[in-house]
């Protein structure tokens, strides 16, 4: 790195930057201090944290916008296995993530539209139109962007991931890696594993040589000590909605889950989960749950619908229903068992085949089962997902035996999570008023 | 200009299984069609089919789900496919891993399912990758045949599927100069979907014997992209606008002009005929790679014009159409993309569009 | 009236519509009237007609074109409507650019070279969004008359957004703003901006090149064309007869013959 752009970086993202979010920082919490965040009946005020959230995500992108000044640029997706490009000193851009903050920040719209003004269908997935609307014009709710110098994605959350890639990859024209992770109908094959560490090793020389440096072995195993670390307190996190009241609900979850997906592997991170843990615990210590006067628990199954968090929040809440878990983020914390820092590529290969996505239709209904019971649910919201066909194809039929053979109540919810255009607000309503009374709150 | 007799698919089943052979119905897009020879099973493959009621599948398949997906699941429920013993699922895409994986785990039909895994490369380690996925498998088909052929026994097969896929090559090649229409000329492609290599092999023969020097057919040439050309009325229609498909990229027909292998290893062999196949996006082929393609193809085609057909909800399709598109354009080449559903005839609209296309490029 | 020499019908969903030229390609003659469900009779009806003005039709090429061009028998020929309109407006105003034509049914956009020819052009896709079908259905739930639809919806200036693009979902959007005491004029001026936002995505998918020009029946809404002129910062050009440019370009290449 050059001095000129180096003492820009540093100007910009650790004087002014931080300055501005501790700004930010320090006046969310006098909000949350004050309960600005309406005396809801229905609902208990945010975390504490989640001021220090809003600083970490946008420091995040601050870091980004400059990233290019600094060094090299790595765009990622959100299941693949980054550590060797954290350990190679990589900034990680997740477009899925940057998708996600337009979603809620309802800019999704029309950055999907200069996609499609450009002729991408509005049949791909929204995030995907999101990000190459991006690419295409620019438009972004956090300033800007950073170029990639590498791409990496990873086909263990879906097929769509690699069209997706491969149109950036060509408009960047910057190398793409792709680790090609088999799915997994009913067990895994060691030919299947053995292919997953083969690419990783082969993607390493691609890696070091966009990074000009070479991988330092105990660098990797701390960035998969630090990504371990943060994902076990993640899954104690989620564990604790176990208690009656939850004192979290996914709606939360869904907003505090940024830095476990896009900040792995750094031990602010880990700082941070343990922070929330803590004040997740006093919450349980002092009986306040999520929703006042929780009455009834449900599992979510599928992405957020990020532009409709707070409505469907305060809609359930005030029938006292509360959705202690969902399975997109227990998707975070499940494979944590198979991380192991001391073996690094080979256990990377195990834990990056097994994501609930690139799991079988049937293995999905046996994971909602399990968590059905471990954490007391009485039914289930399965979000039909128009943009993600691996994760909707299979819901009738996981509706179905819910309903049928365990007795569960179960509710198929046609949404987008990031498309608001796909999302009905007058149906959704009739449908959850009547999933509601079928649960007979 | 007569195409030559083909026997019907039901009779060309019928007659196999008499003989002691086994069927298996085969979802799109690619799959070893030499290993299940060596077992003495007859690939028929299963695209969509058209036009049938998909009612049975809205059980189980979102309305986003393509329409070939939808179709494949009513067909198989509502007992089209039960003359069949096997049912292969290559995992072409998120739709159709979706489906193997509901049949695996919920439908449950009579049939034993084996899904394939198709890498998305063409490394080294995709190779090797995909060697050990057919030999796993040869192993699912050992259980459920109790044949174990010799690697001679693969090989022999493979020469044979390679012949086929030559004839395929040269009945491409030599398009314009063969005096059928569209219709006729697709027809008889297609019949590789389901006939024996060597029931195809004659039929191709006796169809390249009728070429000629001259180009047979004046109208405007195309190159047609796409998954798959149904419902065939549109071929006829683009004869009647006065086009003619001069080359095609579609996925069922040029994009499984699979080369011969190099290895000698039968596994090995098969993964590369199959990944060295030309550029498709269900195998993760490069945008680029992609474009040159096409490009090439209407180099040595003549054609004038490029009509992406595309199969609505098709993701692979979908994402790359704008660059490949604009690629076109910057090489002067105009382009035109239609969207069906397997079960809708063709609109009046995409007939407006193709003949506002033809005139356009006239 | 100068002798007519070459006919062009143009056979849409809303409307069938016909043009007689005479030897210079002046328009002498036209006729314009609602589609009916037998159509082959209101062709004929059509044909008739312009026997009373022109005299036996003997001889005089008539091109047809539009969704109905393959039910007219009588036609020397067929072209599509796309590469009809395109001469049309040419032959008019003598230059390029990017037409936008919004019809019942189909809506377009095509891209014109200077020199008259079709560069390129886009249809909607199959649901009714970012057709006059679109406005037309939600302005029946809302009693207003098509041709009060732009009047009213400039009438106002504050503007709901309507989210959503498919005609079913917006019709049960447009039944709860109505509940929630939303104005209708409000409410006709969001569906005129979702309809115009869709043509705009149609004009970029085919490159907006100056000038833009307008056509077909939804040319004479004002709100229309003055919300495409807001979206696209481009000032709009309007042939004399929108709704017959169509027919026009197919008498062209009947004169042609
Ligand atoms: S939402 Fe679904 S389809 Fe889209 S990128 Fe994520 S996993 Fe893939
Ligand atoms: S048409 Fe496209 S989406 Fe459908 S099965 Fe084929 S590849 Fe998959």
């Amino acid at each position: 790195m050059s001095i000129g752009p180096a003492l820009r970086y540093h100007w910009n993202v650790n004087l002014l930057g931080r300055a501005g979010l501790r700004w930010v920082r320090w006046q969310a919490e006098r909000r949350v201090k004050r309960g600005a965040h309406g005396k809801s009946h229905i609902l208990t005020p945010p975390l504490k944290i989640s001021a220090r959230t809003k600083e970490l995500i946008g420091r995040h992108y601050l870091k980004g916008r400059y990233a290019n000044l600094r060094g090299k640029v790595a765009w990622v997706t959100s299941g693949a296995p980054i550590e060797f490009l954290k350990a190679l000193d990589f900034y990680l851009l997740y477009p899925e993530n940057h998708g996600a903050v337009c979603g809620t920040t309802r800019t999704a719209v029309d950055i999907c539209a200069q996609a499609e003004n450009a002729g991408y269908s509005r049949d791909i997935c929204s995030y995907a139109r999101t990000d190459l609307g991006t690419m295409l014009s620019c438009q972004t709710p956090v300033g800007k962007l950073p170029k990639p110098d590498l791409l990496l994605t990873c086909t263990n959350i879906c097929q769509t991931v690699l069209h997706w890639y491969r149109v950036l990859a060509h408009h960047f024209d910057v190398p793409l890696i792709l680790i090609d992770t088999p799915f997994v109908y009913t067990e895994t094959t060691d030919h299947s594993v053995a292919y997953v560490k083969r690419q990783l090793e082969e993607a390493i020389p691609i890696a070091e040589e966009v990074a000009g440096q070479s991988l330092d072995e105990r660098k990797l195993k701390e960035v998969t000590r630090l990504s371990k670390l943060a994902s076990e307190l993640w899954l104690e996190l989620l564990g604790r909605c176990r208690h009656r009241p939850a004192p979290i609900s996914v709606f939360d979850q869904f907003i505090q889950m940024a830095p476990i997906v896009e900040m792995r592997g750094d031990n602010f991170t880990v700082d941070f989960y343990a922070a929330m843990l803590k004040e997740v615990d006093e919450r349980i210590a002092q009986v306040i749950g999520a929703v006042k006067n929780e009455r009834k628990r449900l599992l979510w199954d599928n992405l957020p619908v990020w532009y409709r968090l707070r409505y469907l929040a305060e809609f359930l809440g005030r029938h006292g229903v509360v959705i202690a878990a969902s399975t997109y983020t227990n998707a975070w914390a499940e494979l944590t068992p198979k991380m192991d820092p001391e073996r690094p590529l080979e256990s990377m290969a195990r834990t990056y085949m097994y994501p609930i996505l690139n799991r079988g239709t049937g293995d999905k209904l046996a994971t909602m089962r399990q968590m059905i019971d471990d954490y007391r649910l009485d039914g289930v919201i399965l979000h039909s997902d128009r943009s993600c066909k691996p994760y909707s194809v299979g819901q009738m039929d996981q509706r179905d035996r819910l309903i049928r053979d365990f007795g569960v109540p179960a509710l198929l919810l046609e949404a987008d999570h990031n498309d608001s255009r796909s999302f009905s607000k007058e149906q959704v309503a009739n449908r959850l008023d009547a999933f509601i009374e079928m649960l007979e709150v | 200009m007569t195409i030559p007799a083909i026997p019907r698919r039901i009779d060309v089943i019928r007659t196999f299984k008499e003989q002691g052979g086994y069927v298996a119905a085969v979802l799109p897009i690619h799959y070893p069609r030499s290993l299940l020879r060596a077992f003495n099973i007859l690939p028929v493959e299963v695209w969509g089919p058209p036009g049938i009621k998909a009612r049975d599948g809205a059980k189980h398949l979102q309305p986003y789900v393509c329409s070939i997906v939808h179709n494949a699941l009513s067909f198989l429920q509502s007992g089209g496919l039960d003359i069949t013993d096997i049912l292969i699922v290559p995992h072409t895409c998120d739709s159709l891993q979706g489906l193997g994986s509901i049949l695996l785990d919920f439908v449950s039909p009579k049939q034993p399912v084996i899904p394939i895994y198709l890498p998305r490369g063409k490394r080294e380690s995709d190779v090797d990758f995909f060697a050990n996925e057919l030999r796993s498998i040869y192993r699912q088909l050992e259980a459920i045949t109790g044949h174990s052929p010799t690697d001679a026994d693969l090989l022999q097969s493979i020469y044979r599927e390679e012949a086929a896929d030559k004839l395929l090559s040269e009945l491409h090649r030599c398009r314009r100069n063969l005096p059928f229409s569209n219709l006729a000329f697709y027809r008889l492609l297609r019949n590789r979907e389901h006939l024996p290599a060597e029931t195809f092999m004659e039929l191709a023969q006796k169809a390249l014997a009728q070429k000629v020097d001259t180009t047979q057919d004046g109208g405007i040439p195309i190159l047609l992209s796409g998954i798959v050309p149904e419902p065939m009325s549109l071929l006829g229609a683009i004869s009647q606008m006065g086009g003619v498909v001069a080359a095609d990229d579609l996925a069922c027909c040029g994009r499984r002009l699979y080369p011969p292998g190099q290895s000698d290893d039968p596994f090995r062999r098969i993964a590369e005929r199959i990944l060295y196949a030309p550029p498709d996006p269900t195998r993760g082929n490069s945008i680029k790679e992609r474009l040159e393609h096409l490009l090439q193809l209407v180099e040595t085609s003549g054609a004038k014009g490029v009509i992406f057909y595309e199969v609505k909800f098709c993701e692979p399709e979908l994402f790359d159409l704008p660059q490949l598109r604009q690629g076109l354009q910057e090489a002067g080449l105009p382009s035109l993309t239609i969207e069906m559903d397997l079960n809708d005839p063709l609109s009046h609209q995409a007939l407006t569009r193709l003949e506002a296309f033809l005139e356009m490029i006239q | 009236m100068s002798k007519i020499q070459a006919l062009g019908l143009d056979v849409g969903s809303t409307t069938v519509k016909m043009v007689g030229l005479d030897a210079e390609g002046e328009m002498a003659w036209h006729f314009l009237e609602q589609a009916e469900p037998l159509l082959e009779n209101q062709i004929a009806r059509f044909l008739e007609r312009a026997r009373n003005v022109t005299g036996p039709l003997d001889g005089i090429p008539l091109v047809a074109t539009g969704y109905g061009r393959g039910l007219v028998n009588q036609a020397t020929r067929t072209v599509t409507e796309i590469t009809c309109h395109a001469r049309g407006i040419y032959r008019e105003l003598g230059h390029g650019g990017t037409l936008v034509d919004i019809g019942g049914q189909d809506s377009k956009v095509i891209g014109i070279s200077p020199q008259g020819k079709v560069i390129d052009f886009t249809m909607n896709d199959k649901c009714a969004a970012g057709t006059g079908r679109f406005l037309e259905n939600t302005a029946s739930r809302l009693k207003v008359s098509l041709d009060r639809m732009g009047p009213e919806a400039l009438s106002v200036s504050d503007e709901v957004s309507i989210s959503s693009t498919c005609t079913v979902f917006a019709e049960s959007e447009v039944i709860s703003l109505i509940a929630h005491g939303v104005s209708i004029a409000s409410i006709l001026r969001g569906l005129h901006r979702s309809l115009v936002k869709r043509m705009v995505s149609m004009i970029l998918t085919v490159g907006l090149t100056p000038p833009l020009m307008l056509s077909g029946g939804v040319a004479q809404n004002p709100a229309i064309r003055q919300m495409l002129e807001e979206e696209t910062g481009q000032k709009i050009i309007l042939p004399h007869y929108p709704q017959l440019m169509g027919a026009c370009g197919a008498a062209l290449f009947a004169l042609d013959a």
